[in-house]
């Protein structure tokens, strides 16, 4: 699939495939647990609705048991891309590295909130699952997750890589893996920003809602 | 030293009832679009009104009441499960509820696995699982199929090891709902030495239940409840009695 991708992108984009593939497949393997944690975790207060009617325990346990899920197949995914940059770009190999490991903590706390925000919703809106799928691909076309920031830039739409969440996500693991580069701090002050957004709405929300859920099971 | 109890004030508990309106984003959004329509009301369901109540250690109370009269609602309300919107709920000492056994298992985990997760919901250590998770394999009586995914279980399976799972560990206080009737009557048997077992560990009981001769044998004292209200508080038999009359069943 990756290659499929990266054959087909790179013709397209006029870039060499052998650096265009990695990019793909770090926007892939990081987007797929994004949109997984959000439809799964939407849905994970619906499906757990046997356990919420028998024990009270804080529901933000289920959205977790989801994004941890996620994480797994994440962590298995990233081997792949970690081999394939060894053999494409063994020079890029060094201490940088370090930093594309803390892309996990900082997913897993941007996707627990955000899972747990939504599946308030979604145990509302049984339709949401679907229209999260429509907003989750727009949010795609408009984020350098296959497209590379250069071609946004480009078309002279700097914010939309400058200011996006997602762009600055992916640069904490495409900076070290594929330029050997460390991810700037602005990258992290996003990722940060993001964090305390989505945790403050699951908060706010949740106080509300919490206590409310058992009813719409 | 036990002071477990269980003390309601005023208790008030209504059914939101915008949780069967509008149920997806787009019938709401439709309905902002499209012209007024006189539908059915759907009101708030005034679930259990104003109950005043005080449960002491050592009592055993049975919960009587028409299909629909609230005694569900009273135990899930007991257990903390639904939110009481007015009045004062104060609950004392471990909460050990059985309400819909059959409920939540993982159905591609192994019974074994499934006994674990039980547990850990529970919120007990792994380790006391494991301590225990023999004594309820023996007990299910499931042999060889305990390793096979519940998947592959009867509906009768099922129960039996819900039963098996839930009915392993006490506490000071044990809701019950209708739980005495599930499995074969071999099964039946064991089930209610088991049930009685949990009886006597616990400090006290709620029991609600439509068999008279069940509730006359465990409890002593009765709660009778008609639409939503607790109309008659008292020894279990004339709690049967009043529950006869109220219904028109004399």
């Amino acid at each position: 699939m990756t290659l499929l991708l990266s054959i087909v992108f790179g013709k397209i984009f006029n870039v060499e495939i052998r650096e265009y593939a990695p990019y793909i497949l770090s926007g892939m393997i990081l987007w797929e647990f994004v949109t997984a944690s959000a439809i799964g975790g939407a849905l994970a207060f619906v499906q757990a609705d046997a356990y919420i009617k028998q024990c009270r325990h804080p529901l933000a346990i289920y959205t977790l048991r989801t994004v941890f899920t996620n994480a797994m197949v994440l962590g298995l995914a990233s081997l792949s891309l970690v081999a394939w940059v060894l053999v494409v770009m063994p020079q890029n190999f060094g201490w940088t590295w370090l930093a594309a490991l803390t892309i996990y903590p900082i997913l897993i706390f941007i996707a627990w909130p955000m899972a747990t925000f939504l599946a308030y919703i979604a145990t509302r809106f049984r339709d949401l699952p679907h229209a999260l799928g429509l907003v989750l691909q727009a949010m795609w076309f408009v984020s350098p997750i296959y497209f590379e920031a250069k071609v946004f830039r480009g078309g002279d739409l700097h914010w939309l890589v400058d200011l996006n969440p997602i762009y600055h996500l992916l640069e904490i693991v495409r900076a070290p893996l594929l330029h050997g580069a460390w991810p700037t701090i602005e990258n992290y002050v996003f990722c940060g920003a993001t964090i305390l957004t989505l945790s403050l709405l699951a908060i706010a929300l949740g106080q509300r809602t919490e206590k409310k859920v058992i009813f719409y099971l | 030293m036990n002071n477990n109890m269980i003390q309601l004030e005023r208790v008030n508990l209504y059914y939101s009832s915008v949780a069967f309106k509008e149920r997806s984003l787009k019938s709401l959004l439709g309905s902002a679009v499209s012209f007024k329509r006189e539908k059915a009301e759907v009101h708030d369901v005034h679930a259990l009104k104003n109950i005043n109540l005080e449960i002491h250690p050592g009592e055993r109370v049975g919960l009587l009441g028409h299909n629909g009269a609230g005694k569900s609602t009273f135990l899930k309300m007991l257990a903390g499960l639904y939110p009481i919107s007015s009045g004062e709920r104060r609950v004392i000492g471990t909460v050990r509820s059985l309400f819909d056994l059959s409920l939540g298992f993982e159905p591609d985990a192994s019974g074994r696995e499934n006994i674990l997760y039980r547990g850990l919901l529970l919120g007990l250590s792994p380790k006391f699982m494991r301590s225990i998770e023999a004594e309820v394999v023996e007990f299910a009586g499931l042999g060889e199929f305990i390793d096979y995914p519940i998947k592959t279980y009867s509906a009768g399976m099922q129960v039996r090891l819900a039963f098996a799972i839930s009915t392993a560990v006490g506490g000071d206080i044990l809701l019950l709902d209708e739980v005495i009737g599930a499995g074969d009557a071999n099964f039946m048997a064991k089930a209610k030495d088991r049930i009685l077992k949990l009886i006597e560990q616990s400090e006290i009981l709620v029991l609600a239940s439509h068999d008279f001769s069940a509730l006359t044998a465990i409890c002593e004292r009765g709660l009778v409840f008609h639409r939503g209200e607790i109309v008659f508080d008292g020894a279990i038999n004339e709690a049967i009695q009043e529950y006869r009359r109220i219904n028109g069943l004399l």
